[in-house]
């Protein structure tokens, strides 16, 4: 453990974030007309946050209203006290601008350094950080982590796969820091160039995180390299990676509820939803000090925990990102997400496959059609056998998801991109 | 020479003029298909063909957007002598090799029974078709 807190009891640790909560709200009330605003139109006052519970009460923060006080509106601070901006590009509108005070920066660094530590990491150990350095938060949130337990940093950044490669080896590299299918093309790209990469390579872990996963995929990441996988979740809103992570002990990530105060809302109704069940990640930050938020949207469908967990932290639990409320259709009543559908089409098949949810209504019911793209890693010269695939998923999709979906193969490249990405939904009923 | 022919099959969705989307992207290309055979479900087919570059003519596909894989087969010519076919089936069955497909071609070269073996059946079929005497094309 980096900080004790991270494993005290949970009187302490609920006292600690009350007693941040009433100062936050106290701070963006007096320094912020957009939530000062805000709370007087619900006739709530900072006086009125007397228990942890009473957060419900405030109102939330979505990404919007950050674009709409572009670039510096809901600053708190004079910006002679902002000694950072970061800034994530926008695919509509206007990027969001966020700010770090030296205050932020140093609690930055202090999750980061959770985060190396809960991956096994020590001032013994050499950090190859393939992470983009620049607006991104992801490249200067894992150097400044990697720094402040004293390891070794390689700011490799991203690009120029071949020199990095050469670089994570004749340094010695024993961590890597890079998104999943970044290192899945290291992989690909050493194996290329003939490199006994399991021989050569020092590597022991990786802190892996800043795109959505699949199973599958960080499987295949942790495998390849003979790493253990470490998930890092984070948003540039709250501060950037750094958020939670997961230990060796489970999958599910320890949110540093110290800084960042974590609830599950049906993102519909906003209302609060018990532990275990799925919703909208919302969260509140308790020490910001240039760009305080209260009760942000993340978008980010999971689920809190809080069992003990075998390391001794006590810190809330997530699951990893199951998906995004965008992307969430409701058939027949049924919840389902788009990444549940490829883990279901990974399961069975042993592959990715490239595939489209198409939701349409047949009389007063839902109807769904799925789309699979086959690829040549599961043709097969039978047309039985292809039916069985169709079959397959179906079932699969049947007992996993609890949804019939009729599945239909298509050929390569039919499904509609959108900017390079597949469109993974099309709902025919809105 | 290998008795052993390298068919491309090819995942097709059924949809008009997809099939000739194929032949004529191929032709154009100067490759000549000297086999094909359509096997389809309601909405999708898997199409077979032999033709006369096999590399090439996958890199085309690729390049196109179409899944295709290599499937061994072989080929025994009809005129070889009356009742191939059924002599063929005879010596398989007595060996108890089971015959996933068959299909016939007919090109202005030859005419041709196409047999598809699986993968792990398809060295001793050829072996029991060649000690029955049967004779195997080298190519179509
Ligand atoms: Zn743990």
């Amino acid at each position: 453990m980096w900080n004790k807190i991270e494993g005290e009891s949970r009187e302490k640790i609920s006292q600690t974030q009350l007693s941040r909560l009433q100062d936050t709200v106290t701070r963006v009330y007096e320094l912020t007309p957009f939530y000062k605003e805000k709370f007087d139109e619900l006739d709530i006052n900072p006086k009125d946050i007397t228990c942890l519970q009473d957060i419900q009460k405030l109102p939330f923060t979505k990404k919007q209203d950050l674009r709409n006080h572009y670039p510096f509106g809901l600053f708190t601070v004079p910006m002679s006290e902002v000694v950072r901006v970061h800034s994530s590009s926008g695919t509509t509108g206007k990027p969001t601008v966020v700010g770090y005070t030296q205050a932020d920066m140093d609690v930055w660094d202090e999750v980061m350094a959770r985060v190396y530590t809960m991956a096994g990491a020590t001032a013994k150990d050499v950090v190859h950080n393939a992470y983009g350095y620049g607006l991104f938060t992801g490249g200067l949130g894992f150097d400044s982590g990697a720094k402040k337990i004293g390891a070794t940093t390689i700011p490799a950044s991203s690009g120029f796969t071949d020199r990095q490669i050469m670089l994570m080896k004749d340094f010695n590299a024993t961590i890597l820091a890079a998104t999943p299918s970044f290192a899945l093309h290291m992989y690909e790209t050493a194996k290329k160039s003939g490199s006994d990469y399991l021989k050569d390579f020092k590597l022991k872990s990786g802190v892996f995180g800043a795109e959505p996963t699949s199973d599958g995929l960080k499987e295949e990441v942790s495998r390849v390299w003979g790493i253990d996988y470490h998930e890092v979740y984070g948003l540039s809103e709250i501060i950037g990676p750094g958020v939670s992570s997961n230990c060796k002990h489970s999958k599910l990530l320890h949110i540093n509820e110290d800084h960042f105060y974590p609830e599950i809302v049906d993102h519909k109704t906003g209302k609060v939803l018990p532990d275990g069940e799925r919703g909208e990640l919302v969260i509140t930050s308790l020490t910001k000090q240039a760009l305080p938020i209260i009760r942000y949207r993340t978008g980010d469908i999971t689920s809190l925990h809080r069992e003990p967990c075998g390391c001794g932290r006590t810190m809330v639990r997530m699951e990893s990102i199951v998906g995004r409320v965008d992307d969430m259709i409701i058939v027949n009543g049924v919840n389902v997400y788009p990444s549940q559908v490829e883990h279901v089409i990974a399961n069975t098949e042993g592959v990715t496959l490239n595939y489209q949810i198409i939701a349409d209504k047949k009389g007063h019911l839902d109807k769904i059609d799925i789309l699979v793209e086959v690829n040549d890693d599961v043709l097969s010269d039978s047309v039985a056998e292809m039916e069985k695939i169709k079959k397959d998923i179906q079932h699969s999709l049947a007992n996993n998801l609890y949804i019939n979906a009729n599945v239909k193969l298509v050929e390569p490249r039919s499904i509609e991109r959108s900017m390079g990405k597949a469109v993974r939904v099309v709902d025919k009923r809105v | 020479m290998s008795k052993i022919l390298k068919q491309l099959s090819i995942f097709v969705e059924n949809k008009k003029g997809e099939l000739s989307d194929i032949t004529t992207l191929l032709a154009s290309n100067n490759i000549s298909i000297s086999s094909i055979n359509l096997s389809d479900a309601s909405d999708f087919g898997i199409l077979r063909l032999i033709v006369s570059d096999n590399d090439k003519a996958k890199a085309i596909l690729d390049e196109a957007g179409f899944s295709s894989r290599f499937t061994d087969v072989f080929a025994v010519e009809v005129s070889d002598h009356v009742g191939s076919f059924n002599s063929v089936i005879k010596a398989l069955a007595k060996e108890n090799i089971n015959i996933e497909y068959t299909y016939t071609i007919s090109n202005a070269q030859i005419g041709a029974f196409i047999f598809r073996i699986s993968d792990r059946e398809l060295n001793h079929a050829i072996k029991t078709l060649a000690s029955d005497g049967i004779n195997l094309l080298s190519e179509v």
